[in-house]
């Protein structure tokens, strides 16, 4: 049972984490529709829930080839920058929103514009709550788009990513989502 | 007129608006080892990404890589120029790992006295998922510069960068668009 994020919220870190909803492999193989026609504004995206270590920010850090010193040499960060500690990377938060997006639309749907700012540094230790809430839609070329109000909070309710997306469903018994995706005309 | 109601957005840099690089091509090309551990990195476990069979069963007919791979394909250190870590070392043993890096494809600098640079925000526009074995090219331009004004009064600038990524058939992959704060 998926929890409101506000409800999700009010529990302890530990707990927060036994309510991960981030897919597995099958999960996604097997990932069915949704339409246009079955998305209420107020409805809430699955949550996905992070713990990162310093290993995987070392491992982001190294699969970019971001060598800031903050994100993985923690006496350069306490001492130099006087951050907290190593910092969780803007770039890997930036890279989970196209993800989210796109499991929430699969297997036809596409995950269109995403906005977001970045606030607060994280760290290890956080629980990290990507959230989605639908907020208006509209047809538009036989396509359904979705307005939705998107971010990551940490598990003590402070958004750190603030941004809204627009994404594409397909009508229930309408055309395909065209693929590469080419928006309606104005 | 005081120091805090000068205008930070003069002529020379209301200028730079529309300001492009030039179209760079990326060093490599995407590949499904670059792909594996982006995607391990990212923690998305996705079979549309490894399983070639089951991902040209899907709508997309083949394996696809995440929209935004590309803009850290784009910002890789070409092997064919001095290594910059070891040189950014070289003239500051505090570096902090990136202050010497240059990047291809670099626009040039807004003319403004404001040197601290915060992070404001980032868009994302994807029409593409990148392919394996696809080229990637990438250009970017200085879309939008506008002035604010912070409640010390001083004025500020909001700086957003465009990057538009293609790829060797001239698909347009995705545009990315990164605001950064110059106090």
């Amino acid at each position: 049972m998926s929890l409101p994020l506000e409800e999700l919220l009010k529990l302890e870190a530990e707990e927060i984490l036994a309510h991960n909803e981030r897919p597995k492999a099958d999960d996604l193989r097997n990932k069915q529709q949704i339409y246009y026609d079955d998305v209420e504004e107020g409805m809430e995206l699955p949550k996905y829930i992070y713990n990162p270590t310093p290993t995987h920010l070392f491992r982001w850090s190294a699969a970019i080839e971001n060598f800031h010193r903050i994100h993985y040499d923690l006496d350069f960060g306490l001492n130099h920058d006087r951050n907290p500690s190593i910092l969780v990377h803007g770039s890997w938060k930036q890279s989970v929103v196209p993800q989210y997006l796109k499991d929430w639309t699969l297997p036809k749907g596409w995950p269109w514009k995403a906005q977001f700012e970045h606030r607060a540094m994280l760290v290890p230790g956080d629980i990290l709550i990507m959230w989605g809430r639908v907020t208006s839609k509209y047809e538009k070329g036989q396509m359904g788009f979705v307005e939705l109000e998107i971010g990551m909070k940490t598990h003590d309710g402070i958004e750190s990513m603030p941004g809204t997306a627009t994404v594409v469903l397909p009508l229930r018994g309408g055309p395909d989502i065209p693929y590469p995706f080419v928006p309606p005309a104005d | 007129m005081t120091q805090e109601s000068q205008s930070a957005l003069t002529p020379e840099v209301s200028a730079m608006i529309g300001v492009s690089g030039d179209v760079v091509e990326a060093w490599g090309e995407v590949d499904g080892e670059y792909l594996r551990r982006f995607t391990q990195a990212v923690m998305d476990p996705d079979p549309r990404y490894w399983d070639k069979e089951f991902a040209e069963s899907t709508h997309y007919g083949e394996i696809i890589t995440p929209p935004i791979m590309v803009s850290y394909l784009a910002s890789r250190i070409r092997p064919d120029q001095d290594d910059p870590v070891t040189r950014a070392f070289e003239e500051n043993p505090e570096s902090d790992g990136i202050g010497s890096i240059e990047r291809p494809g670099e626009l040039p600098p807004v003319p403004t006295n404001l040197v601290r640079v915060l992070n404001a925000g980032n868009e994302l526009e994807i029409y593409k998922y990148p392919s394996i074995g696809d080229k990637v090219f990438f250009q970017n331009r200085y879309s939008d510069i506008r002035e604010r004004v912070g409640r010390d009064g001083r004025a500020f600038l909001i700086i957003t960068r465009e990057t538009t990524y293609t790829n060797q058939k001239d698909e347009l992959l995705c545009i990315t668009r990164a605001s950064t704060i110059r106090r």
